[in-house]
């Protein structure tokens, strides 16, 4: 027992250290009128959050960050369904494609934020110039207040699906062919077999996976920061980003740390209310 | 290969070809336009009419990248960082997953929870706070401060990854060895850990890759240029000049190359490891 101690105590002291400590930290700052990082401060108890629920410009990053968590699993569930249903079959693209799936993964995100952009630029950009020989003129995505948000979603779809897909194709293996088969003799179509037996085989894994990747996705600051900082015009400002940008351009120390609080109450709720209401029955 | 011979299969194998196609293009089309683009001479590179392959092959982007910047030094900056947090993550969470799963000790149901909160936390929240606390522990400007960073984040996940793995081992061979005289520590170390092999691997993997590509921590908490990992020196090289496109894409190749090939080596594995884990 005392040697299971032992072995578990690095973990707890690494966690602790690097996030529990901090983590009240940030609590303790939330609750002052800090404005430089580490500058002298006041405490000033709930006026800071205060100031942060009457700012326009939180609500509209939290709306922002709504939006980017439904694109995000839309197209990533989208993405990673089709590719874990093609992958699961015979012959040498689908035994391939297991593999060379997780390269978008694997590439460092300054890297994938170059690549597309590389690929989106409106003078030598090979996208950029595909849809402009069918008649369709990109412009400046990301320098479009519109598109910029919809086309960063995309890009991070490509960057994060790999990992969706891996582990779906992994749950849809564990359904048994004989009830598959079974339900084919029976008289149902492809769609119906997915839905009334595979869909439902899956549920638990796809519950995990909803749950951890929406977490994940939320909390993406990189992808974004790399390519617009937030802009143009705060149309890519999510919650990240805003708590990231009033840090370190704004220099309201007491505020990012209230808005950043705030997001971590937001997120328990909606956890919460996502394990009490979709979790699988047997679970 | 009935498919090729009754043209009713095969008529309905096209939008699921068209479909393979499709995804194909999407996942390595970009992978293979950052290669080639490095390859391009000046003049290519901003033509307006872009080709699939380089109408001249050029090495001078590459000799660019290893003559006018300090890209060696990211490269082994990086390695040092993804190397250290690699083995201080293996060492960690495997004994975490075997103090929890097979020492008992209490908690272990509480794992799922712990990664899961650790999720919730938005990394940017822990950036001022960390800071302070790095500099209070003399780890601000150094790669043993980010590794350990690192695997704050990277050990939790793996943990719970290994569980998985643990559980599949019957618990009758630890008593076995236990009958022979084996201590705890010898089990652990001679009997669980090679089965554990393929855990191993996996976790290896993710925490190579994850803190490959790390971008945020390490931009703020390293100061001196030469301590820079890759991704940070590469934002670099971007924004030092207008855009130098040569020497962009081949900086952008080599830096994604070695997680790329290390993946094409090893992620059969890591692919088997991740599903063995995450549907357990």
């Amino acid at each position: 027992m005392a040697l299971g101690y032992a072995l578990v105590a690095p973990i707890v002291v690494i966690m602790l250290v690097v996030i529990a400590y901090p983590l009240l930290n940030a609590v303790w700052t939330s609750l002052r009128d800090q404005r430089l990082i580490g500058s002298d401060s006041d405490f000033v108890a709930f006026e800071t959050y205060a100031k942060v629920v009457g700012d326009p410009s939180f609500w509209a990053a939290l709306r922002r960050s709504g939006l980017w968590l439904i694109g995000n699993m839309a197209v990533q569930t989208v993405l990673a369904f089709g590719a874990a249903l093609l992958m699961q079959r015979r012959g040498w693209w689908a035994r391939s494609a297991r593999v060379w799936v997780m390269l978008p993964w694997v590439v460092p995100t300054v890297a994938v934020t170059i690549i597309w952009q590389w690929m989106l630029n409106s003078s030598y950009g090979v996208v950029y110039k595909a849809f402009e020989a069918v008649g369709i003129d990109l412009g400046s995505p990301f320098g479009n207040p519109v598109w910029a948000l919809p086309v960063i979603i995309l890009v991070n779809s490509w960057h994060w699906f790999p990992l969706t897909a891996v582990v779906v194709y992994g749950a849809l293996a564990t359904v048994p062919g004989e009830v598959i088969e079974a339900a084919t003799i029976d008289g149902a179509n492809a769609w119906q077999t997915f839905w009334a037996v595979t869909f439902p085989l899956l549920q638990p894994v796809l519950f995990a996976v909803a749950l951890v990747g929406s977490l994940w996705s939320f909390n993406i600051l990189d992808t974004i920061f790399l390519i617009t900082e937030g802009g143009p015009a705060d149309a890519t400002t999510t919650l990240p980003v805003y708590v990231y940008n009033t840090a370190f351009s704004a220099f309201r120390a007491s505020e990012a740390a209230a808005a950043s609080v705030l997001t971590v109450i937001v997120l328990g709720i909606a956890a919460l209310l996502f394990v009490r209401f979709a979790r699988p029955k047997e679970l | 290969m009935s498919a090729l011979t009754t043209p009713g299969r095969a008529v309905r194998a096209i939008p699921r070809v068209v479909v393979m196609a499709l995804l194909t293009l999407v996942v390595l089309g970009p992978i293979y336009w950052i290669t080639i683009s490095s390859f391009k001479p000046r003049s290519e590179l901003i033509s307006t009419s872009p080709t699939l392959l380089p109408r001249e092959w050029t090495l001078e982007n590459f000799e660019r990248l290893f003559a006018t910047t300090k890209y060696p030094l990211f490269l082994s900056n990086s390695f040092v960082v993804a190397i250290g947090t690699t083995v201080v993550t293996l060492v960690v969470s495997i004994a975490a997953a075997y103090g929890l799963d097979r020492l008992r000790v209490p908690g272990a149901g509480k794992i799922s929870g712990v990664v899961l909160l650790s999720y919730m936390i938005p990394g940017t929240l822990l950036i001022v706070p960390l800071y302070v606390t790095l500099a209070q522990l003399g780890l601000i400007d150094s790669h043993a401060g980010l590794v350990l960073v690192n695997v704050a984040f990277t050990a939790p996940f793996c943990t719970w990854l290994l569980r998985g793995f643990i559980l599949a081992i019957p618990i009758e061979i630890d008593e076995a060895a236990a009958l022979d005289g084996a201590g705890p520590l010898r089990t652990m170390f001679q009997i669980v850990l090679p089965l554990l092999l393929p855990g191993v691997a996996t976790v290896a993997v993710y925490s190579f890759v994850f803190s490959w590509t790390e971008f945020v921590f390490a931009s703020q908490f390293i100061m001196s240029d030469g301590l820079d990992t890759l991704p940070v020196g590469l934002k670099a090289i971007i924004g030092q000049y207008t855009v130098d496109w040569g020497l962009v894409t081949s900086a952008t190749l080599f830096t994604l190359l070695p997680t790329v090939l290390l993946f094409l080596a090893v992620g059969r594995f890591f692919v088997g490891g991740l599903i063995a884990g995450a549907t357990k």
